[in-house]
């Protein structure tokens, strides 16, 4: 074998060494940006403004030193503020901590309702009921809803029953639960 | 071999999806709020009557301590015999009604007499002329013109608002029929007051 032949095998022989010795390569490749922009959360908030005890003459009332008899009825009338915003948003309003008359026994009753204020004009438009089916949906501006509790003290309470009896209502309040949204994840 | 290891590889990564996937099994939460809604106390009134003798002002409440009805002995004037069948001779006596009653509203009250009983003495029940009117004051309770329009043994009624007064008077005479042998008995005579809310 002459000298050529040798060098050029032992130059081959290296060159294959060294390609079969691994390393990286580079290829082409680019990237670009995605300018996928901003995920805004939606809202969900409730509040409620001070409310107003009333008798059945209309009469406004101090419920700590009004002091009621059979056939009484007092209404509770306040005003909720619910705050909705999300594309897919949906929830219900439902009365927390409902309680029974319970110093008063079955001699009477109390009952929260909900309803969309009426709407002014001749004549005044009433409002629309709010039941706990009833779906509210988002709004540009806050939606405003009409609470009104009922105490009836019923006129068929005979004798002497219930007299100075008492039963504290302050449990009572509201609850806004979101509806799931269609097709929404379970994580 | 590399391949080996790579196999390897991916069948650990693997299962620890799945793990990952039933750890996460559950209920999920949506967002809720609530707000209170104080709406305070509600306190039922007391239903308290007082009685008052016209004589004695010796007071009570219609319903002692223990719930039961209350009774008040009144007092007769002028003390002394009644002589049968002379209008003249009649005793009197009263009893002021007040609605004492602390509820909020309008609390108006309807005080009725009924029928009275002779709980001792009855052998004059047949001779008692017993009249039963209602007053604006309990100085009316001593005069006979009071009682002039007044049938015997009818019933009478009074509607008291709250915090106000009425009156019940009362004459007792004897019929000119009453036996002699009766005379000198004392009778006792009860009279029922019942009180409701109108």
């Amino acid at each position: 074998m002459n000298k050529f032949a040798k060098g050029a095998i032992a130059t081959g022989v290296g060159v294959i060494l060294l390609v079969g010795g691994g390393g990286t390569l580079a290829t082409w490749n680019q990237t670009n940006t995605a300018s996928m922009g901003s995920v805004v959360a939606g809202n969900l908030n409730l509040s409620s403004a001070a409310g107003v005890w009333t008798n059945a003459a209309g009469t406004v009332v101090n419920v700590a030193s009004y002091k009621v008899v059979p056939g009484d009825v007092l209404t509770y009338k306040q005003t909720l503020t619910v705050t909705l915003t999300g594309d897919l948003m949906t929830a219900k309003l439902s009365v927390d901590g409902a309680t029974a008359a319970n110093g008063f026994d079955t001699n009477a009753t109390v009952a929260t309702t909900f309803a969309t204020p009426d709407k002014p004009g001749t004549p005044v438009v009433p409002g629309t009921a709010v039941t706990t089916d009833t779906v509210l949906l988002p709004t540009t501006t806050p939606q405003v809803i009409n609470a009104t509790t009922t105490f009836t003290f019923k006129k068929s309470t005979t004798a002497q029953v219930a007299t100075n009896a008492s039963v504290n209502l302050n449990a009572i309040g509201y609850r806004l639960d979101q509806q799931a949204p269609v097709n929404s994840n379970n994580l | 071999m590399k391949s080996t290891r790579t196999l390897k590889a991916a069948g650990l990564v693997l299962i620890a999806v799945v793990l990952g996937m039933l750890t996460v099994q559950g209920s999920y939460a949506l967002w809720n709020t609530s707000t209170g809604a104080n709406l305070g106390t509600v306190q039922a009134a007391s239903f308290q009557v007082d009685l008052a003798d016209a004589v004695t002002g010796q007071h009570t409440n219609m319903t002692t301590a223990n719930g039961t009805a209350a009774t008040l002995a009144l007092t007769t004037m002028p003390a002394g015999v009644i002589i049968p069948g002379d209008s003249t001779s009649a005793t009197y006596a009263g009893v002021q009604v007040t609605n004492l009653s602390d509820a909020g509203g309008d609390f108006t009250i309807r005080a009725t007499t009924s029928a009275p009983v002779v709980r001792t003495g009855s052998s004059l029940a047949g001779s008692l002329v017993i009249k039963v009117v209602t007053a604006t004051t309990l100085a009316q309770c001593s005069q006979a013109d009071t009682f002039k329009n007044a049938v015997p043994n009818a019933p009478a009624a009074v509607d008291i608002s709250k915090g106000a007064t009425g009156a019940f008077c009362f004459q007792i005479t004897l019929d000119a029929s009453m036996p002699a042998n009766l005379s000198g008995q004392t009778a006792q005579i009860a009279i029922p007051i019942t009180v409701n809310q109108l």
